[in-house]
C-alpha cells in the first residue's frame, strides 16, 4: 500500500549568506495509512520545522514531500490553500480557535469553508463533537472553555474534515496532565476506532507514549526510531526515556 | 522622574497614540474653524449684505457648536478607551512592579494631560492655518467682487477661548474616566487583556428584538416631532427631539447586529456558507464597543449630507430670488423727486449714455404720496400710489399682464424696481387721481439695447462725470449689480455648505478609518487562523472586505434615512423663500458623499488587507 505521507532527503536552511542555519540536513521517513506517529527531538532538532513543511505553512529547501500521492513542493498560492483545508487538519500548541466563535463554530467553520452541504454540517459537527466528549462546550466561547477542551475543539474541527492527515503540534504543551491524558486517551481512539492518520510533534516523553511509533531527530537527520508493537505504554515510555536521555547525553558529550 | 516616565510613555508608544493623537487634533481643528467662522471674513460680507439668512445660519452654527462638542467629547473618550484597551498588558506590569494604583491613575492622567496640550496646540494651529487657506480660498473666488475689507490672517481670539474652554471639559472628563477606570480595574483582567477583548455574550433573541423596536420607535416619534414642527422652532423640544434621535440611532445599533446575527443563524443554509458565520461573529463580537462610535459616526454622516444638500438646495433658490429682484436691467430713481423733479433720460443723455441709443426699450415715471389717504378698507394700505398707465407700462415691459380702470384701487405687491425699493406694497389708482397726487419720487427703468458689461461701463462714465449727483440723490441699480450681489452670497452659501459637509464627512470617514485600521490589527490572528486552516487568499479579502463595508456603509444608510427625512423638513423652511431643486441637490450631494467616503472606504480596505496579508 502506497503510504500516506513520504518524507525523503527533506532539507531546509534558514537565513542568507552569512548566517546560515541547517534545521534540516537530510531526513527521510514515510507514514502509513490508520498510523499514529510521534516525533520527538531536543529543542532546535529541526521538529518544528519538519511539521512546517508538511503543513505547507513554509517551504523546503531540497528534498519532497508527498501527501496521498501529491508532491507538496509543485503546489502553490489557491491550490496550496485548497490542499491544506481538504487534506490536512491541524492540532497546534495554542489551539487557535477563533476567540469570536462558540465551540460549534469554531468547529462548524471547517466544514463551511470546505463549502460542505449546509444541512450536513450540523450533523457531523454534533458526531465529531460526541466522539471527543464535547457536548457541553459547543455554546461557549473559546474563553469559557478549559485549556484542554478548547484542545479537544481544535482535534475535532481537524478530524471534522475527514483529512488524510492530521498534524498535532505540541498538542499537549499548554494543558495540565489531566487534560492531556483525556485528550491524548480521545485521540489514540480517534485513530484506533476512526482509522485517523496522525502525525504528532512533541518533546513530552508521556504524551509520545501514546504513539504506535516514535522517530527521533536530532540536527536536521532521523536518530531512531521505536515501535510500541505490543508493548503496553508503560514499558513504551521507559523505552522512550531511554532513547530521550541518551539524545540529552550525546549533547552533554559535545559540551 | 515621573513625569519622564509620563513623556516617555508617550514617545514610546506613539504608533498607539497615533490614533488618539490624530483624533484630538483633528476634533480641536474642526471646532476651531467652525467657530472662527463668524469672524471670517465671508461671513462679514454676508452679514453686511444684510441677508435675513445669516441669522438663520448663525443660529445654526451655534446649536451645531454644542452638538459637535458633545459628539467630539463622545468620539474622545472612544479613542482614550481604545487606547486604554491596548495598553493593558503595559499597565499590568506596573502593577506588578508594586506601583500603587493611585501612582498609576497620576501616570495615565499626566499623559492624557500632555497629550491634550500637545493636540490642543497643533490642533488651532492647524485651525487657524486651515481657515485661512479657506479665507484666501474665498479670496479667489470674488475676484471679480470688490472685496471692500483688506484681508488678513485671522486669529479669532474669541474661539480660541471656546476650543480651549470645550476641550478642556472633555480632557477633564477623559481625565476622571481614566483614573475611575484604573482605580477599578482588576489586575487578572489586566494581564489576560489580550486574550478577551470583550464579553461576548449572546443575547436573548427577544432582547434584541426588543432594542430593535424600541430604537425603530424613537426614531419614528423624532421623524414625526421634525417633520410636523419643522425646522425653526429651537426651543427645549427641539433638543428633546435630537435626543430622541440620537437615543434611537444608538439603540438601533446596538441591537442590530445581534438581531441580524438570530436572524441569519436561523437560516442554515446562508449561516453556514462559507465564511458567513465567522464575518458575523466578528461583527458582532465588536459591537459593544463600535455602537457608539457607529451612531457617532451615522450622525456625522447625516450632519454632512444635511448640510451639503440644503446649501445646494438653498443655492439654487439664491438663483431665482436675483431673477424676482431685478425685473429690469436698469434703474434709476431720484428719492429727492418730491423737492427736485428732474428728466433723468435728458440727465443721462447730458452727461454721454444716450437713452435712445443704448437702451432697447425704457420708461420714465414717477410714484405718488397718499396723501389723502386713498387706501381702500380692507386692504392694507401703503404711503406710495403708482397711475394705473404707469403700472401697466411697467408691468409690460416684465412682460405681465397689467390691469383695467374697474379694478381701482388696488393694492399690489409686483416688483416695480430694480433693486432696493423701500416698499411693499403700492397702491394703483386711476391716471386722474394720480394727476392730482404730488410726486414722491421718480422712477426710470430701461433694458440694455447691446452688451450689459460694456452698456454699464457707459452708464457708470455717465453716472461720475461732474455735477451728476447735484441735481437729485440718485439711486442707480443694474441687474448686473444684483446679480454680482447674488453671486457672492450664492458661492458663500454653496461654499459654506460644501466645506462643513466635507468637515464632517472626513471626520466620519477618518474615524472609520483609524477604527478599521486598528481593528485590522486585532484580526491579524484570526485572520492566521483562517489561512492555517486552509482558506483562500481570495475568501478571505472577501470576508474583510465584508466586515469594513458593513462598518462604512450601515451608518451611511441610517444617514441616508435620516437625512431624507431632514431633508422633507428643511424644504419645507426653505420653500419660504422659494422652491429648492431637490433632484439636483441629491445628485450633487450623493455624488460628493460618493467620492469621497468612497475613497476612505476602499484605503482602509486596501490599508486592513496590506496589514492582513504582511503576517499571516
Amino acid at each position: 500500500m502506497e503510504p500516506i505521507l513520504t518524507v525523503s532527503h527533506l532539507q531546509k536552511v534558514y537565513g542568507a549568506r552569512g548566517s546560515r542555519t541547517q534545521a534540516l540536513t537530510d531526513l527521510s521517513f514515510s507514514v502509513e495509512e490508520g498510523e499514529f506517529t510521534g516525533i520527538m527531538g531536543a529543542s532546535g532538532s529541526g521538529k518544528t520545522t519538519l511539521l512546517n513543511c508538511v503543513s505547507t505553512i513554509d517551504r523546503p529547501t531540497g528534498g519532497a514531500i508527498t501527501v496521498d500521492g501529491t508532491d507538496l513542493t509543485t503546489l502553490k498560492g489557491r491550490a496550496l490553500s485548497r490542499f491544506r483545508r481538504e487534506r490536512l487538519g491541524f492540532i497546534f500548541q495554542d489551539c487557535n480557535l477563533l476567540d469570536t466563535l462558540t465551540g460549534f463554530e469554531n468547529m462548524a467553520l471547517a466544514l463551511t469553508i470546505l463549502g460542505a452541504a449546509p444541512k450536513a454540517v450540523d450533523r457531523r459537527v454534533r458526531e465529531a463533537a460526541g466522539l471527543l466528549g464535547l457536548e457541553g462546550v459547543l455554546d461557549k466561547f473559546p474563553y469559557q472553555m478549559s485549556g484542554g477542551e478548547q484542545q479537544r475543539v481544535a482535534a475535532a474541527r481537524a478530524i471534522l474534515t475527514r483529512p488524510a492527515l492530521v498534524l498535532a503540534d505540541e498538542p499537549t504543551g499548554a494543558l495540565d496532565s489531566k487534560s492531556a491524558g483525556q485528550l491524548l486517551r480521545q485521540l489514540s481512539a480517534l485513530n484506533r476506532e476512526e482509522g485517523t492518520t496522525i502525525l504528532m510533534v512533541t518533546h513530552d516523553a508521556f504524551t509520545a507514549s501514546w504513539c504506535r511509533r516514535i522517530l527521533f531527530i536530532k540536527d536536521g537527520t532521523l536518530y531512531r526510531e521505536l515501535h510500541r508493537g505490543a508493548m503496553d505504554r508503560k514499558s513504551f515510555f521507559t523505552q522512550i526515556l531511554g532513547v530521550v536521555s541518551m539524545l540529552g547525553g550525546d549533547s552533554a558529550d559535545v559540551l | 522622574m515621573f513625569c519622564k516616565l509620563a513623556v516617555r510613555n508617550v514617545t514610546r508608544s506613539l504608533r498607539d497614540y497615533a490614533v488618539y493623537f490624530l483624533t484630538l487634533t483633528f476634533g480641536v481643528c474642526i471646532f476651531y474653524i467652525f467657530n472662527s467662522l463668524e469672524s471670517q471674513w465671508c461671513m462679514k460680507m454676508l452679514a453686511q449684505s444684510a441677508h435675513y439668512i445669516v441669522d438663520s445660519i448663525l443660529i445654526f452654527m451655534d446649536v451645531f457648536s454644542v452638538f459637535v462638542s458633545v459628539v467630539l467629547a463622545c468620539l474622545i473618550l472612544y479613542a482614550n478607551t481604545f487606547l486604554m484597551k491596548r495598553r493593558k498588558r503595559e499597565l499590568a506590569i506596573y502593577f506588578l512592579l508594586g506601583l500603587p494604583t493611585g501612582r498609576v491613575s497620576l501616570l495615565l492622567v499626566l499623559e492624557t494631560l500632555l497629550i491634550g496640550l500637545l493636540a490642543l496646540g497643533v490642533g488651532i494651529l492647524l485651525g487657524i492655518l486651515l481657515s485661512h487657506v479657506l479665507g484666501l480660498l474665498t479670496m479667489a473666488m470674488f475676484a471679480a467682487y470688490p472685496a471692500g475689507a483688506s484681508f488678513g490672517l485671522i486669529l479669532s481670539v474669541k474661539a480660541m477661548g471656546k476650543t480651549v474652554l470645550y476641550f478642556g471639559v472633555i480632557f477633564l472628563v477623559v481625565m476622571l474616566f481614566t483614573g475611575v477606570s484604573i482605580s477599578r480595574a482588576r489586575l487578572i483582567d489586566l494581564i489576560q487583556g489580550g486574550r478577551k477583548n470583550e464579553e461576548m455574550r449572546e443575547r436573548p433573541l427577544w432582547q434584541s428584538v426588543l432594542t430593535f423596536l424600541l430604537g425603530v420607535v424613537l426614531l419614528l416619534i423624532a421623524y414625526a416631532m421634525l417633520l410636523l414642527r419643522g425646522f425653526l422652532s429651537i426651543d427645549p423640544l427641539f433638543f428633546l427631539m435630537l435626543a430622541l434621535g440620537t437615543a434611537g440611532t444608538l439603540l438601533f445599533f446596538r441591537s442590530l447586529s445581534g438581531f441580524l446575527l438570530r436572524l441569519v443563524k436561523s437560516r442554515k443554509s446562508l449561516y453556514y456558507r462559507g465564511l458567513n458565520m465567522f464575518v458575523l461573529r466578528q461583527f458582532n463580537s465588536r459591537i459593544h464597543t463600535t455602537y457608539v462610535s457607529m451612531t457617532v459616526i451615522c450622525l456625522l454622516l447625516l450632519l454632512a449630507i444635511g448640510v451639503t444638500a440644503c446649501c445646494v438646495g438653498l443655492n439654487n433658490t439664491i438663483d431665482t430670488m436675483t431673477n424676482a429682484s431685478a425685473p429690469y436691467d436698469l434703474t434709476i430713481q431720484n428719492y429727492s423727486g418730491d423737492v427736485q423733479p428732474t428728466d433723468i433720460p435728458a440727465l443721462l443723455a447730458e452727461n454721454g449714455f444716450d437713452p435712445q441709443k443704448e437702451l432697447r426699450d425704457s420708461y420714465f415715471c414717477a410714484l405718488y404720496y397718499n396723501d389723502p389717504d386713498l387706501s381702500v378698507p380692507g386692504q392694507g394700505s401703503s404711503d406710495t400710489m403708482v397711475a394705473l398707465s404707469d403700472y401697466n407700462a411697467l408691468m409690460a415691459l416684465q412682460g405681465r399682464e397689467g390691469l383695467t380702470e374697474e379694478a381701482l384701487p388696488q393694492l399690489r405687491t409686483e416688483t416695480l424696481v430694480t433693486g432696493f425699493s423701500g416698499m411693499g406694497a403700492y397702491l394703483v389708482v386711476d391716471d386722474a387721481t394720480a394727476a392730482t397726487l404730488s410726486v414722491r419720487r421718480q422712477i426710470f427703468v430701461g433694458n440694455y439695447a447691446g452688451d450689459a458689461q460694456t452698456t454699464e461701463a457707459v452708464l457708470t462714465a455717465a453716472s461720475e462725470s461732474p455735477g451728476f449727483y447735484n441735481t437729485g440723490s440718485y439711486l442707480i441699480a443694474t441687474k448686473l449689480q444684483i446679480y454680482m450681489e447674488n453671486m457672492g452670497t450664492k458661492i458663500l452659501v454653496l461654499f459654506m455648505g460644501l466645506y462643513l459637509g466635507l468637515v464632517f464627512l472626513v471626520t466620519a470617514a477618518a474615524v472609520l478609518a483609524l477604527q478599521q485600521l486598528s481593528q485590522a490589527a486585532d484580526n491579524q490572528p484570526r485572520y492566521a487562523v483562517l489561512s492555517r486552516l486552509g482558506v483562500s487568499e481570495g475568501m478571505r479579502n472577501q470576508a474583510l472586505f465584508t466586515q469594513v463595508f458593513l462598518s462604512f456603509f450601515l451608518p451611511l444608510a441610517l444617514a441616508v434615512v435620516h437625512s431624507i427625512v431632514g431633508m422633507t423638513a428643511a424644504n419645507a423652511v426653505i420653500a419660504v423663500v422659494g422652491r429648492v431643486d431637490s433632484t439636483q441637490s441629491s445628485l450633487v450631494t450623493a455624488s460628493f458623499i460618493l467620492v469621497i467616503y468612497g475613497a476612505y472606504f476602499l484605503a482602509t480596505y486596501l490599508g486592513s488587507r496590506a496589514m492582513l496579508r504582511g503576517n499571516s
